[in-house]
Parts: C-alpha cells; structure tokens; sequence
C-alpha cells in the first residue's frame, strides 16, 4: 500500500537543499510556479527545465526515484499533451489522418502546457521531498503570520495541517492493519462485483474511523493535559532562521529570475 | 498442515529509499501439531515472518510451503481464501478489527466470507463463544460497549469460529491483566492439546513460551539465530542475552536458588504451586546437613 503514496514523501538527507530554511523554498517554490507562466519561448523553457535539473542534482536524490514518484501525474501531463494536440487547429497540417488533422500549433502547444506542467510538479514535489512536514507547516505558519492582524487564525490552521500531517502516516499503517486482519477473514477486495467490493469496505472503515476518533480524544487530552491554550504566549523549540546559506541561496534565486526575465 | 519456510527473505518497500529487508533468509519447519513460539527483539521480524503462513505478504525470496499451498512471487495468482480459512490469525491487539453491530454479527463475519452453509454458523458461533469463555448474553450486545479483555475475547472467537488448522497468534496477550493472560494462554494451549491444533505464538513473554511452546525460534535482526526445544534454548543464556532477550523468571529463580544452596532442582514444566513444593523439600534438608 505504501509503495503507491510517494508522491512527494519526505526522503531525509543533509543535502545543501535539505538544509534551507523551509520559508526560502516555500518563497522560491510559490514565486517559482508563478513564474513558469510567463515562460514564452524555448530558451526561457530551457532556462528553467536548466534550473529544474540543478536543483534535482543539489538535493542528492535519486533523480530515478523522483521521476517515479510523481508515476501518478505522468498520466495527466500526457493526458494534457494529447488533448492540445487534438484541440488546437492552428498552423500548417503535419499529419492526416482520414479527415483527423494533426496542426503543428497543436504540437507546439501541447508540448509547452505539458511541459510547464510537467516543471510545475516536479519542483513542488522537490519541496515535500526534502523539507518535513513540521518544517512546511511551520515556515507556513511563519510566512501568513501577517494575516493573523485581520483575523485569520493562522496558528490554528497550521496546528491543524500538521495534525494532519502528522496522522497520515499513523492511519495508513492503520488501515494496512486493518485491511490484513479483514483478508484473514476472507476479505477479498481483488475478486467479486463492483457491489461485493463496495461492501468489503465497510469492514475496513469503520475500524479506522473508531481508532481515528479515539486518538483525537486521546491527542486533545494530552495537549490539555501539557498546557496547551492556544498560540497565545506559546514559544517555540524550533525557531526559524535564516542562514547564509539562505542568503546566498536567494540572491542566486534572483539572479536566475532575472536572466530568465531577459530571455523571454 | 505443515509449514516450510525454504531460503525466504522478504524485503519491505523494495526499490524506494525506504526499503528495508525485514527477514534474511529464513529456513524453518514447523510440524502439525506443534506449538511453537517465535521470540525475538522488538522490529526482529515476527510479524513479518507470521503474515508468510497465510499469504498477506509473498515472500521476496525463497519460498513457503504450507500444506498444499507454495507461496512465492512466481505462483502469485492462486487464490488465498482456501489458505485463509485454513490459517488463522489472531493479530496483535485484534479487538481493533471488530466492526459489526453485534457481537453475533462479528463472529459469523469470517464465516460468511468462506461460504460456511447458514445451518451450521450458529453452532459454529456457539462453540467458539464457549471456546473463549464468554456467555451467550454478550452476542446480542455491540463489541464497543465490552470492556477491552470481553473485546480481544470476541475477536479471538471469530478466528477459532473459523475452525482453523492452524492458528497463528501475534502477541495475543499484549495489554491485559496478569490474569487476563493466564486465562487466554490457558485457552490456547488447551485448544492446542484436545484439537491437536498446530499452534504458532509470537511473544515477548519468555514465561509463555517456556510454559507452553514445544519449539521455540529466536529471531534477531531478520535471522533465525537460534532453534530447539525451550530446555536446549534456555541453557544459553548467553547467546540469548545477544539477541536481546531475558530468561524467564522461573529459570532464573532456580537458577539462584540452585547456586546459592548447591542444589539441583529442575523445572520440567511445572506449576509453581509444585515447585515451590519441592524448593521448600530441599531447603528444609539443605538445612539437616
Ligand atoms: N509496512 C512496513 N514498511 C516498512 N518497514 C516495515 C513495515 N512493517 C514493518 N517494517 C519494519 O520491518 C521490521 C520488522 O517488523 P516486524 O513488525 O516484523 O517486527 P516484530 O518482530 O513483529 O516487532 P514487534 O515485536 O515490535 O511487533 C521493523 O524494523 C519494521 O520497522
Ligand atoms: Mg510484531
């Protein structure tokens, strides 16, 4: 069951990547997908897909293990690809195919979208990659703490995420438990109707729901019982705080930005 | 049914950074009718080894015989229900698989799933209520509203309801009162004794598998480090110091007593009401001389 979820699941290291502060490279990631948008011509694609590959290489990961990891979305970035293609009447015919015409505008189109999908996704996985979720909750925490001056309760949404965060690795081990102990009994997810399957479920969810409620029960209690009340006056074991290696990291950033800004 | 594990190793998450080998070539055999225990340090691999028998995990390597099943990752579409009714599993805390409204329902769950004819579920349910040693008016209760010992009862009930050939228990005793543990140990040994059921415990009690396991396997870091019967294990105390494990209290108080007063009392599986018999015998003449 796990082998399916790695998409994005945090793979610890001590790479220059996995050390920056998590505020740098949640700025970088979001002005990062914002940017691919304005990428217009092949040497600003290549210019980014350049800074793409850099990366990949700084985090020390395996660049096979990454490519696999986001399996799932393959699908849709070729799915997008052969959508354009098909869509998009523009430009001389390439191809005929009894009446279907293949435009090379489509061609054109449908590899730039897929491939800016394509960027988009694999940068942001590098993020989840190599940063912890209490590190991203944090930093998010950190960067919307503005927002907490017109009432946005900015720390209970962070405590929230990372709640969250924190029990799905917690209920998938569970439902694999569970789902185990179910096919000792003769539970068959594989094999029978759609109607049997559907039904089959209902063992697994249940369990997991009740353990799911019980473990609130017990987190809030524990949090009372450890003082919890809320953000106010709360410190932290953690601080953030940027380093010269963040600096420096984000003066090359711009750098970068700019270049692409002119090769458009 | 009897168990053969040829050169098995079974790797977890393989081809991830994650992956982790779990069992290193495992050789064992287990006879029917036997009582074995498998011991062995917290993450040595027990669980793992016991999701083998019935086919929830396939071995990476080797292969795994069970009666008539060969389980490996070459024969990996036949079709496991047959080896599931055969083979129990009593999971570790089990109390966590109950879902149905009433207890009659959860127990009747594992036979429905195997085709058992209708006629014959509600004195198969009987028998496996009285089995566990509970009364028939929890059945029309909902498992939620038992206390945690009632629960892991029910749960157990709806594995022996199955009527397996083998049963296989990961730690069934996990989280109960002393008593508690004695009651359900007793149980299965007894249902080990008059059904001639091939029984294979995981514990962390080396008291359990000394009192009540024919064979015992010490698992370490994936690997069989050690086999034989409790005596032979238990006269090593050393080589099970290595794999991280005590010798039960009993052996150790004898042990002392044997030292300390130049004795030579054994333990041949005795209760402690006929030990403490004897140690008392000997001292009294220790005293004489
Ligand atoms: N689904 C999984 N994915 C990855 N590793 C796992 C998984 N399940 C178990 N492991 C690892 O395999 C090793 C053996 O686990 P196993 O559950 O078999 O140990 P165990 O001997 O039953 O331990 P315990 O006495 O604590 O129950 C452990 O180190 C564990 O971390
Ligand atoms: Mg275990």
């Amino acid at each position: 069951m796990k082998s399916f979820m790695i998409i994005g699941q945090f793979v610890p290291g001590n790479s220059m990547v996995h050390r920056l502060d998590p505020r740098s490279k949640l700025m970088v990631i979001f002005t990062f997908v914002i940017i691919v948008f304005f990428a217009n011509n092949s040497v600003s694609y290549g210019w980014l897909t350049l800074f793409a590959l850099i990366l990949i290489l700084l985090t020390k990961l395996h660049i096979g293990y990454i490519l696999k990891g986001i399996t799932p979305v393959w699908f849709l970035i070729i799915f997008t690809f052969i959508l354009h293609l098909i869509i998009t009447k523009e430009g001389p015919v390439l191809i005929d195919i009894g009446g279907f015409a293949i435009h090379k505008g489509g061609v054109l189109q449908g590899l730039t979208i897929s491939w800016r999908f394509f960027l988009l996704v694999l940068v942001t996985s590098l993020l989840t990659l190599t940063t912890s979720p209490m590190e991203i909750t944090d930093a998010i925490e950190e960067l919307l703490a503005p927002f907490k001056k017109i009432k946005v309760p900015v720390h209970e949404l962070a405590l929230m995420m990372s709640i969250s965060l924190r029990f799905i690795p917690t209920l998938l081990d569970e439902t694999e438990k569970i789902s185990k102990a179910q096919a000792s009994r003769g539970v068959d997810l594989r094999t029978g109707s759609i109607k049997d399957r559907v039904y089959a479920i209902v063992p697994l969810l249940v369990p997991l729901f009740i353990s799911a409620f019980k473990r609130a029960e017990d987190l809030a209690m524990a949090m009372e019982a450890r003082g919890y009340r809320g953000s106010e006056g709360r410190t932290k074991l953690r601080q953030l705080q940027f380093k010269k290696l963040d600096y420096m990291a984000m003066i090359i950033y711009l750098l970068i930005i700019l270049i692409f800004f002119s090769l458009r | 049914m009897d168990i053969q594990f040829e050169k098995v190793s079974y790797t977890y998450q393989v081809n991830t950074p994650f992956s982790y080998q779990a069992l290193k070539d495992i050789n064992l055999e287990i006879k029917t009718g036997e009582f074995v225990a498998i011991v062995g340090h917290t993450g040595s691999g027990k669980s793992t080894l016991l999701q083998h028998i019935n086919g929830l995990l396939l071995p990476t390597e080797g292969r795994v015989q069970v009666g008539d099943f060969l389980l490996s990752r070459k024969n990996k579409r036949q079709d496991l229900k047959k080896l599931r009714e055969k083979a129990g599993v009593v999971f570790q805390y089990p109390e966590h698989q109950l879902f149905e409204e009433t207890v009659e329902r959860d127990i009747s769950f594992g036979l429905k799933n195997f085709q058992v004819p209708a006629d014959e579920i509600q004195t198969r349910i009987m028998d496996a209520l009285e089995k566990v040693h509970l009364s028939e008016d929890v059945l029309a209760k909902s498992p939620f509203e038992l206390s945690g010992g009632q629960m892991r009862r029910v749960a157990i009930a709806g594995v022996l309801a199955m009527n397996p050939e083998v049963l296989i228990l990961d730690e069934p005793t996990a989280g109960l009162d002393p008593k508690g543990q004695q009651d359900i140990m007793n149980m299965f040994n007894h249902l080990h004794k008059t059904k001639n059921m091939t029984t294979i415990l995981v514990t962390h009690q080396m008291n359990h598998a000394l009192a009540y396991a024919d064979h015992i396997f010490v698992l370490a870091d994936g690997s069989v480090q050690m086999e034989g019967t409790p005596k032979q294990i238990f006269s090593q105390a050393d080589e099970l110091k290595k794999a991280n494990l005590d010798m039960p209290d009993v052996l150790s108080l004898i042990k002392r007593i044997n030292q300390m007063f130049g004795t030579d009392i054994a333990y041949e599986r005795r209760q402690p009401a006929a030990l403490a018999k004897e140690i008392a015998e000997r001292l009294r003449e220790n005293k004489r001389l």
